[in-house]
């Protein structure tokens, strides 16, 4: 290269168009390469830190968590001298932030309050340590189906083939047992009603819509929609995932549990396949709906007159049976980070909290505790009328798969589910040509993703 | 003494440092590499890497582009995610050229119609997805009232397919039309009006003028709006995350959503990255075709 050539090379100037035309390439580059570079989580590890007199807990928002964070671990300090952080998100980011934390091992938290659903995966992947190895003293008057959501692998169900012959060992605790349970208007049904049957019957007798509905329900795709067919697929005779892992939904039972869904749909709010939490709460707590099931914490709200026209006139149940009443599982449930600075005092923290002491002041505040005592103590249940009904509804309860791909799965059948829903609402007939197209989409998906992972 | 010393200052400031100027483009180079490369050869050893819950399981070669290639969800995100594309960019290229063509001339009340213009723009994406949101909510948003003034039944915009995709279209015409308006209102600005002044002189009306003389030359500058415009619609997450997060069904899941729903709920993420890099090459090749074109309606 001449000197001229290369003087000129650098002293020259760029036109627009060469500028714009970089600036475009550089963008699309750039744009693209922090997404790029979030997928690639990582496993380096580092070591867990020096033990200390306090203890850092992470958690998810959700009402329910209140009275755990405002009065517990303030107790949990007067009473053992131990010190406790708090730093809660919002459920996604956390589950996000508690794994990152678990598998990278930074020792930025002791205890994770997770989703019961979390529990494969984290123990599974090495984000959280082995209770049972830690020495953990369980408390014997625990709920055993709420106890066996901590255990990996799991105790009963089907197991991942690498963890088959594996001795289950108890990874998380349950801290709340969360489970669905039947909330109806004591106006309109004069007892508590048994059957779908029995449902359906006052939907069709008293429906008024928009004033009145007779059931209201979560459609959104994915985890939402699942909360309301899994009740329904139970009392069916129906599985989420049969023992050989092959999809138990797609039969019969299936088929029947989401016909009796959308004959429902006259008697719902016509955008209930845009609803979450929030939106079918609503229609609950402003008197326009009879029953729906849904998980323990809208509970606590009926009888407040801040949020709720309801006040006194809803009561609660176990979920409706047809072969049998199945509602689903989902505990508020603690792990030890895998790198916890002060492993000893998150064990001690765990067990002070499931003592049935403090479990009986736990449900004292109407929270739903784990202990059989505290959810069925008369004077408790009288006062809170939705304990007993959680106690039962934990002991009949029937969990999710218990597989690191159990979101996955969830994800799969409850998009088809959320389709099926939009298209039996503008069909307003043909119920089980969609279901059982929609059913089969997703097992065949469900079959497909199983057998590329290779792992069942 | 001044007579020795300026020859040989002029002599060191004519003495080149051996590639000096690459030197002074290092400290810019490092930063490039580490804020940009560094992240994009993760993300490409990502892809070639099998992930089990969420630890890494060693090098698995080109198994995730394999899968990708044969995911139908793939495949219909990226077919949604081109459906989305399409229809928002084309509306707010009209709208956006209309309303620079209305605000280029001087009007009354020019600088606030301007700044209302552009209001949308400079509003956080998922601030906007949670306005909207309200705006849809089939229980309290005000397209109920609305359609409730013409006897109409609540839409539930967002509880069908088809009205949720033109519900986020709009909602992303509505934030990013400024955009494309203030590119083409400062490429108005800076047209020759010669050529506009003797059109006008020999009779021609404002539409003739518009599409013989405006518009072709303003090609060039329609381009790198559309272009910077597609790349930046492609990626597309916050708002609709917030407004549907991809339903119903996948009526509205983006290539986006099903990126960050395969690596941060799934734990797929080198699956995640292959459907990415995927993607990069895609909007690569995008770009290629665009310089082209600008190229040649430049020349």
């Amino acid at each position: 290269m001449s000197d001229n050539q290369s003087r000129e090379r650098v002293t020259r100037s760029y036109t627009r168009r060469e500028v714009i035309q970089g600036a475009v390439g550089t963008g699309a580059a750039l744009g693209l390469s922090p997404l790029l570079a979030a997928c690639g989580g990582g496993s380096s590890s580092s070591s867990g830190g020096k033990a200390g007199g306090s203890i850092t807990i992470g958690s998810f928002s959700d009402p329910a968590m209140v009275p755990f964070r405002d009065v517990f671990l303030k107790k949990f300090t007067a009473e053992t001298g131990i010190q406790t952080k708090w730093h809660e998100t919002n459920y996604n980011a956390w589950y996000q932030n508690s794994k990152t934390d678990g598998l990278q091992k930074t020792g930025a938290y002791d205890i994770y309050v997770m989703d019961d659903n979390w529990v494969p995966e984290y123990a599974a992947g090495g984000a959280i340590q082995s209770l049972s190895k830690l020495g953990l003293k369980v408390n014997p008057n625990i709920l055993e189906k709420g106890l066996e959501q901590g255990y990996w692998p799991p105790k009963s169900g089907p197991r991942l083939k690498a963890f088959a012959n594996a001795t289950p060992e108890l990874y998380a605790l349950v801290i709340i047992d969360d489970v669905e349970i039947l909330y109806y208007n004591k106006d309109y049904f004069p007892s508590a009603p048994k059957t779908w049957d029995d449902i359906a019957a006052v939907a069709k007798a008293k429906s008024q819509p928009p004033n009145l509905y007779g059931w209201t329900a979560r459609g959104v795709a994915g985890n939402p929609i699942m909360q309301t067919y899994l009740p329904l697929l139970n009392s069916y005779g129906g599985n989420f995932a049969n023992d050989d892992w092959s999809p138990g939904f797609a039969g019969p039972e299936g088929v029947a549990a989401l016909e009796r869904l959308f004959s429902f749909i006259p008697y719902m709010p016509a955008g209930v396949a845009a609803f979450d939490t929030s939106q079918e709460t609503a229609v609950m707590l402003q008197g326009h709906c009879t029953a729906m099931t849904e998980y323990t914490g809208t509970a606590h709200v009926v009888d407040d007159p801040t949020q709720s026209k309801v006040v006194g006139k809803i009561d609660f149940a176990a979920t409706p049976s047809q072969v049998k009443s199945g509602p689903a599982i989902g505990t508020f449930i603690c792990g030890i980070a895998s790198a916890a600075p002060n492993t000893e005092g998150a064990v001690k923290f765990l067990e002070w909290f499931t003592s049935d002491k403090v479990q009986h002041e736990f449900a004292s505040g109407g929270s739903v505790a784990v202990t059989g005592p505290a959810l069925r103590d008369p004077a408790l249940a009288a006062k809170y009328r939705w304990l007993p009904a959680c106690a039962d509804a934990v002991d009949n309860s029937i969990p999710k798969p218990r597989t690191p791909d159990e979101p996955k799965m969830e994800d799969l059948l409850g998009t088809e589910l959320n389709q099926a829903l939009v298209e039996a609402i503008s069909a307003k007939s043909g119920y089980t040509q969609i279901a059982q197209k929609h059913l089969t989409a997703a097992a065949n998906q469900i079959t497909a993703y199983l057998k590329q992972q290779g792992t069942y | 003494m001044t007579q020795t010393t300026a020859p040989v200052k002029q002599a060191w400031a004519r003495r080149r440092v051996p590639g000096g100027p690459y030197l002074l483009l290092l400290p810019a180079a490092v930063a490039m590499a580490g804020v940009s490369l560094y992240p994009l050869f993760y993300g490409v050893r990502a892809s070639v890497t099998h992930y089990l819950y969420g630890r890494e399981f060693g090098y698995n070669g080109l198994t995730n582009y394999h899968i990708v290639w044969h995911d139908q969800f793939f495949w219909e995100a990226m077919r949604t995610t081109a459906k989305y594309v399409i229809c928002a960019v084309t509306i707010e290229t009209v709208l956006g050229l209309g309303l620079a063509l209305l605000v280029s001339r001087e009007i009354r009340f020019g600088g606030p119609i301007r700044v209302g213009l552009i209001l949308p723009m400079t509003i956080a994406p998922v601030v906007v997805g949670v306005m909207w949101r309200l705006l849809y909510d089939s229980g309290i948003g005000v397209t109920d009232t609305i359609w409730g003034w013409f006897g109409a039944p609540p839409p539930n915009l967002l509880a069908h397919n088809t009205s949720a995709f033109v519900a986020v279209v709009v909602v992303d015409v509505w934030e990013w039309t400024p955009l494309i308006f203030l590119i083409l209102l400062a490429g108005l600005q800076s047209l020759p009006q010669e050529p506009l002044e003797a059109a006008r002189v020999d009779g021609a009306g404002r539409v003739r003028v518009f599409f013989d003389h405006t518009l072709p030359m303003m090609v060039p500058v329609l381009l790198v709006a559309i272009t910077l415009r597609t790349i930046d619609a492609i990626g597309t997450f916050d708002q609709i995350y917030v407004l549907t997060q991809g339903g119903p069904g996948t009526s509205t899941r983006l290539i986006s959503i099903y990126a960050y729903n395969t690596a941060f709920l799934d734990s797929q993420y080198g699956y995640a990255a292959a459907m990415l890099l995927s993607l990069l090459a895609m909007v690569m090749i995008l770009m290629v075709v665009a310089v082209r074109m600008l190229r040649r309606s430049a020349s």
